[in-house]
């Protein structure tokens, strides 16, 4: 028997192909089965067998590429499992959930700069998508350009190329964006002050969250005790444990195509009466946006901040494209996914790394539910 | 009708099924000791019996150059002595090989050969093939040959593949730069070393000379830099007991170290320089295009962050072993820490016999020479250090302070563990966040209990 690799392919090609048929005519069968089994009608059988023929290949798929691993994950999280080690799992209760949640500081930092960049990123995320959907919703030249302009960093992505542009652009002495803070603040000069300001201000904030994580705050009486920062200060976005974050928060930022895209759609379907009638009582730009279309984007608000909080969650690309070989400074921005994947597959230590990723789904869950259960308080559906 | 189809579909699945090769038993249920340490395994030279098998290697980051020559000269004779069998190689790259590595050990399938670093002799021993019986002494007398690099290679003390090549880190300093006398040969030396030679731009707070730039030039608290330092103080890793030693003297002097130099250089947290801009080639050579140097006076790090050995700067720049700091340490010796690339058969493998069979191959006196000179390193075994080793002054240099001041970066338990810990401590360092003191103590405490 050949042991071709290229003839083993073929041969698991064609196995998967007639596994799915046979699985799905089985599924089918199966449905049937049951609803003849329930006294269902003939034609309710037929029927029944037909759609679970054609919905059964994802069915399957889900089966083996979600619920088995899943199960396996789950199982992993009560046990001392490290898939170097050439030994089987070894069942430990719930040690590794006990470990997280009561000693291990490393997951506890990892939380709080998970939500230090949810409750600044977030906001920032939407706040933007939404400008940006407000100005390319206005019928001028050139529109469709700005739209796929400001899309394509999702398309994007975080690959080599855009991390190298990023490095390159947030280089403290010569990137792009210091050179403009530095040439703005030169040609305008209260701008200097404002850029001080903020600098002041978020150091002050981020070594808060720092002394959060370690449980000092040593830094932070530092930058209190340095004042108002000097003239030629600018941010040290890829630098500083004091910037990781907020560079962090300019990609999520920078990543906000897809909801511009979801803002634009929501705009787009509020009826043009309501405005025409708010013209005609004399409403001004902002009181068009304030009264007419925030409420009733409300329902688009609501769907980008579930997505929103979900993915920032589970934020791992950027901290991964900036950070990775820049280790000292992974322990000031690494978040909850970041170290999952550092106990996970730098370390194998894949019965912990189970454990923390049933703990970040919990989490997720809670907070979507809280989500959902304040909706109602704040999301308009009059019109829909 | 459909009953039929469905019948005849899952007939014809299992016909294929059934004709599908057999999938190769278990890694361990043929075991490598099942091999006689005195029986002389297969050689080139001895074509085996006619098979057909895919002997896999993955390497990492090599020379076009490299691969040309494994795909052009060694793959063919190997496959001309071994009918049946067809050598495979994955290019893959140091940025991700761990998510790929660990995909490989989980599924008990993957590469017969792959490439390891230096430190990761203990992270993946377990699940690595005991090679002993293959190329061990007795098997192969040429074992001999090779270096201390032969360490890393090692695990439980046992062979596991062999070492490619040595790339110790020298202190490289450029003579016509650096203000103060060279090189520094105490910690107070550099720190004042670091002061004079540093050089600020004050209009945009960035850095436009940097006096040391060791493993992590942004940081200077990289953890391998941390244990260069640690090593010349004649710091140990492990008490007699086993237990870390990083609540010795050695430690706190060294953090104190990194962070005496960190400020030296950036200045106080809460105020902190920009980076040197990125530029182009080494830190410590002059930009071609432009007649500007680089920005660093000194460069703490491997041969290949140094200039290419035709660039006229050589005749500027002088080699050193890191000195310590006898004013204080007077155990302290100069050390280059020589890290290494290996090649690792996983015990995984079925093919055990053939990988090291090409490895003996692929690892000749002449062929662990070629292996090398495309990237200008130095070969792991010594009676290969000839030809563009001696010719070049700079190698010949770097190649005798090797053997001279070498200590190898291994035998580090937990090293993922530890690289982890240590770079979380000593990055709060560098914020200040936490003294010295306590940088030491968190991984004494931390490194405690993940070695327990």
């Amino acid at each position: 028997m050949t042991t071709n690799p290229y003839i083993d392919v073929l041969y698991n090609s064609i196995f998967t192909v007639l596994f799915i048929v046979a699985t799905s005519f089985g599924l089918g069968y199966l449905a049937r089965l049951i609803a003849r089994w329930v006294g269902a009608s003939k034609r309710k059988q037929e029927d029944t067998f037909a759609g679970y023929l054609f919905a059964a290949p994802w069915i399957v798929g889900f089966l083996i590429f979600v619920i088995i691993p899943l199960g396996y994950s789950l199982y992993w999280s009560f046990t001392d499992y490290r898939v170097t080690d050439n030994t089987p799992p070894n069942w430990i209760g719930l040690d590794n959930y006990a470990q997280l949640i009561l000693k291990d500081t490393g997951f506890r930092a990892s939380i709080v700069n998970t939500l230090f960049l949810t409750a600044i990123g977030l906001p920032f995320m939407i706040a933007v998508a939404l400008f940006l959907a407000v100005l390319l919703n206005q019928k001028s030249r050139g529109e469709r350009i700005f739209r796929m302009a400001f899309y394509l960093p999702v398309i994007l992505g975080f690959n080599t190329a855009v991390l190298l542009c990023w490095r390159l652009m947030l280089n403290g002495g010569t990137g792009i964006i210091n050179q403009l803070i530095r040439a703005i603040s030169k040609a305008f000069p209260p701008f200097s002050y404002l850029n001080r300001a903020v600098i002041f201000i978020q150091e002050l904030i981020s070594a808060f969250f720092l002394g959060i994580s370690n449980g000092k705050f040593t830094l932070l009486n530092r930058i209190w005790a340095a004042g108002f920062p000097a003239a030629n200060r600018v941010p040290m976005w890829v630098e500083s444990p004091l910037w990781s974050k907020m560079s962090v928060v300019l990609l999520m930022v920078w990543g906000c195509g897809a909801m511009m895209l979801i803002f634009l759609a929501g705009l787009n379907n509020i009826p043009r009466e309501l405005h025409d009638a708010a013209e005609v009582d004399g409403a001004n730009g902002w009181q068009h946006f304030w009264k007419i279309s925030f409420p009733l984007l409300t329902p688009y608000v609501f769907y980008n901040m579930v997505v929103g909080l979900i993915a920032c969650l589970q934020i791992f690309e950027p901290i991964y494209v900036l950070y990775r070989d820049n280790q000292p400074l992974v322990s000031s921005v690494i978040s909850m996914v970041y170290y999952l994947w550092q106990a996970s597959f730098r370390q194998f230590e894949i019965g912990y790394g189970s454990a923390i990723s049933w703990l970040i789904l919990l989490l997720i869950l809670a907070v979507t539910a809280i989500q959902f259960m304040m909706q109602k308080r704040w999301v308009n559906y009059d019109l829909y | 009708m459909r009953t039929k189809l469905f019948v005849l579909l899952v007939l014809v699945s299992v016909v294929f099924s059934a004709c599908a090769p057999a999938t190769p038993g278990p890694a361990t249920a043929v075991p490598a000791t099942a091999v006689p340490a005195t029986a002389v395994p297969a050689t080139a030279t001895q074509p085996p019996e006619a098979q057909s098998v895919t002997l896999k290697i993955y390497l990492l980051d090599y020379t076009p150059d490299t691969i040309a020559w494994l795909k052009s000269d060694i793959n063919p004779a190997f496959e001309a002595a071994n009918p049946g069998v067809t050598v495979e190689i994955t290019e893959g790259s140091w940025s991700g090989w761990d998510t790929t590595f660990a995909g490989f050990f989980a599924a008990g399938a993957g590469p017969d050969i792959i490439n390891l670093g230096s430190e990761m002799n203990t992270l993946y021993g377990k699940s690595l093939a005991d090679m002993d019986p293959y190329l061990g002494e007795a098997a192969w007398p040429d074992i001999t040959n090779f270096g201390p690099a032969l360490e890393n290679a090692k695990y439980d003390g046992k062979l596991r593949g062999l070492p490619i090549f040595t790339a110790p880190r020298y202190v490289f300093c450029r003579t016509d730069l650096a203000v103060g006398s060279l090189p520094p040969k105490s910690f107070a030396d550099w720190v004042t070393f670091a002061k004079a030679n540093t050089k600020i731009d004050a209009a945009t707070n960035s850095l436009t000379q940097q006096a040391l730039v060791p493993v992590d030039a942004g940081s200077m608290a990289d953890w391998q830099w941390w244990l260069l330092v640690f090593y010349s103080l004649d710091g140990q890793l492990y008490k007699a007991d086993g237990t870390p030693n990083f609540d010795s003297p050695e430690a706190l002097a060294t953090t104190q170290f990194l962070l005496d130099m960190r400020q030296a250089t950036y200045g106080p947290a809460a105020d902190a320089v920009a980076n040197l801009p990125a530029g182009q080639g080494s830190v410590i050579d002059v930009n071609a295009d432009t007649g500007q140097n680089n920005g660093a006076v000194c460069l703490a790090h491997s041969g290949w962050a140094a200039p290419a050995f035709t660039q006229p700067i050589w005749s500027k720049v002088s080699i050193e072993p890191f000195y310590g700091d006898p004013a204080n340490f007077p155990n302290s010796k100069p050390v280059v820490l020589a890290f290494n690339d290996w090649l690792a058969v996983a015990d995984y493998s079925p093919n055990k016999q053939l990988a090291a069979d090409w490895l003996k191959m692929a690892f000749t006196k002449e062929a662990n020479n070629k292996w090398n000179s495309t990237m200008s390193l130095i070969p792991a075994r010594n009676d290969s250090q000839f030809g563009y080793v001696t010719d070049s002054p700079q190698l010949k240099l770097e190649a005798e302070l090797a053997s001279q001041y070498g200590v190898g970066f291994a035998g580090i338990l937990e090293a993922a563990k530890l690289s982890v810990i240590m770079q979380e401590a000593l990055g709060k360092l560098i914020t200040e966040e936490l003294t010295p003191a306590e940088v030491v103590a968190q991984i004494q405490e931390q490194y405690s209990a993940a070695l327990k």
